[in-house]
């Protein structure tokens, strides 16, 4: 019994990296650009079909496939910077919200229309490993590993170089950073281009684990504002603990209990962190 | 090496500057003072390109810049110390300076500008790891002229160093705006702290209202009666 428990904390550890890779792009959309980016999910929904389309209808190679995907889904947050966020940046939230509440409707219907409602999975079967008595699954595994490795890049762009950490300034001070000599602008664009290329690699490491359907992005969706704002609006690393967060306490619920249930708890320990800590767990509150 | 011919902003249709022409010669410095809402914080915003201007022209060594975007004119040699200072209060010190040192010509002097700050600066040296939000309000304001340091600029606008200080802090930060202009930086600084301000000043200018009202050298300001009575309290 204890080992089944452990072996269910090792699992929700391994989901934490994954959930914290979907996390952060949103995390970082809204530090930087206070955008809150509704159509997330649906991002990664249609970098899955383009890795499907890919993989399955033109026999690329996954690895060919998943850089074309992560390039693809990089130009796409800079289309949809230039045509809905650009020109609404100084709108109020409520039409930002509106505008993006469209893109999802955009991205499901042609996703429909396009592929239809079937469930779509790249067939790659990975193994569930017995490592000294416990059972790991080799796509869980895998997306941890990458999303580690994800992170670690994020971290090194974002806290070692000029552009990096004059985009974690804007945040702070819009004016400020202009009076720096920083263009704004680029870091927008920059910022869009991660936050697309984040999407991207988030299917990547989703593909062997999950199947696309064109409802698939709002349940993702969902998922990540709640660890964003768990975490912290905005706070790169209050997202990142409570992706391990949720990732452990869904896995050891689910065993325990159904995964239903599960997902229940997880919403109360959300909803009580929510009422003792309205900011989240790293969030500060805001003083303007 | 600055010159502001007939100047005039506001925001939107409200009006602020009327018609503002002044120069600031090289290595000089030069001190606009002002009672509250005269338009002094508008005046420099405008000058660092944050603001759009209605009529008039600001050069930079002869060359227009009122057109250019804030980033093109730090590049080109203007850095501003803002209002309150804004330092970024979730970054580091040290990456505060770094911030600083964002422009181009001025990142790879970035290890030399760096020591030379925290000479300037010691208590910046000790406290570099620490968030800047949790430095003191004389300590923040000597790590936004720091960091304005940094980007090696031609000239420095200093919007009211010593606002919210205490006089002991201000005498100081004034030495310190003093041996920095001795080094050869040219120095445009707003201030309400007339006399102190004046002290430091090779020429001031009285701005009231959104218009400038008196020139003159800081001897002609020290004797005029106007600024004596309503500025200096004598
Ligand atoms: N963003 C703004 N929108 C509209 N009016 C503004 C704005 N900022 C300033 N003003 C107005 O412009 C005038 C000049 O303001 P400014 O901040 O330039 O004055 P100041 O001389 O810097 O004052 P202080 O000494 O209090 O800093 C004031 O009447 C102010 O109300
Ligand atoms: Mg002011």
């Amino acid at each position: 019994m204890l080992n089944l428990i452990i072996n269910a904390i090792i699992n929700g550890i391994l989901l934490g990296g994954v959930y914290a890779l979907l996390a952060i792009g949103l995390n970082l959309l809204f530090g930087v650009l206070k955008l809150i980016h509704l159509a997330y999910g649906q991002f990664v929904m249609i970098g899955l079909y383009i890795l499907y389309v890919l993989v399955v209808n033109a026999g690329l190679p996954f690895w060919a496939a998943a850089i074309i995907t992560i390039i693809v889904t990089g130009i796409l947050g800079i289309i949809v910077h230039i045509l809905i966020v650009q020109p609404l940046l100084d709108a109020p939230r409520l039409n930002q919200l509106l505008a993006l509440a469209g893109l999802i409707i955009v991205f499901e219907n042609l996703s429909m229309v396009i592929w239809g409602a079937d469930y779509r999975n790249i067939q790659m079967s990975l193994p569930v490993v017995a490592v000294g008595g416990f059972y790991i699954r080799m796509s869980y595994l895998i997306a941890f590993i990458g999303g580690l490795i994800t992170l670690g890049l994020l971290y090194l762009f974002l806290y070692k170089t000029y552009l990096g950490l004059s985009i974690r300034a804007i945040s702070q001070d819009l004016e400020g950073v202009e009076l720096m000599g920083v263009n704004p602008k680029v870091n927008f664009y920059v910022t869009m281009a991660a936050g697309g290329i984040l999407t991207g690699i988030v299917a990547v490491f989703f593909a062997p684990i999950y199947a696309v359907h064109p409802h698939f992005g709002s349940s993702f969706t969902i998922l990540a504002f709640i660890i964003v704002v768990l975490g912290g609006m905005g706070n790169l690393l209050g997202g990142f603990i409570s992706a391990f967060i949720m990732g452990v306490v869904t896995s050891v619920a689910a065993f325990l209990t159904t995964s239903e249930i599960a997902d229940i708890i997880a919403m109360l320990i959300f909803i009580g962190v929510m009422l003792v800590r309205p900011q989240g767990i790293m969030g500060i509150r805001e003083a303007r | 090496m600055l010159e502001v011919s007939q100047l005039s902003v506001g925001y939107g249709e409200f009006q602020v500057l009327f018609d503002i022409s002044f120069k600031v010669k090289k290595g000089s410095t030069a001190v606009i003072v002002g009672p509250n809402g005269a338009g002094k914080t508008t005046l420099l915003k405008t000058i660092s390109g944050l603001l759009p201007i209605i009529s008039g022209s600001i050069f930079l060594d002869g060359i227009p810049i009122q057109e250019k975007k804030p980033h093109q004119i730090v590049e080109m040699g203007i850095a501003q110390v803002p209002e309150g200072g804004r330092i970024f209060p979730y970054l580091s010190v040290e990456e505060n300076l770094k911030m600083g040192s964002f422009p181009k010509r001025a990142r790879e002097k970035f290890k030399d500008r760096l020591k030379w700050v925290y000479e300037l600066f010691p208590v910046l040296s000790e406290r570099k790891k620490q968030l800047a939000g949790s430095l003191s309000g004389g300590e923040r304001q000597m790590l936004a002229i720091g960091r304005c340091l940094m980007s090696e600029p031609k000239l420095i606008l200093l919007d009211e160093p010593s606002m919210g200080l205490a006089p002991l802090i201000v005498t100081h930060i004034f030495k310190l705006i003093q041996d920095i202009n001795t080094q050869g930086y040219t120095i445009l600084m707003v201030e309400q702290n007339v006399k102190k301000a004046l002290q430091l000043a090779d020429n001031a200018f009285l701005l009231e209202s959104g218009r400038i009202k008196i020139k003159g050298s800081k001897e002609e300001f020290f004797a005029n009666e106007y600024i004596k009575k309503a500025y200096i309290g004598l």
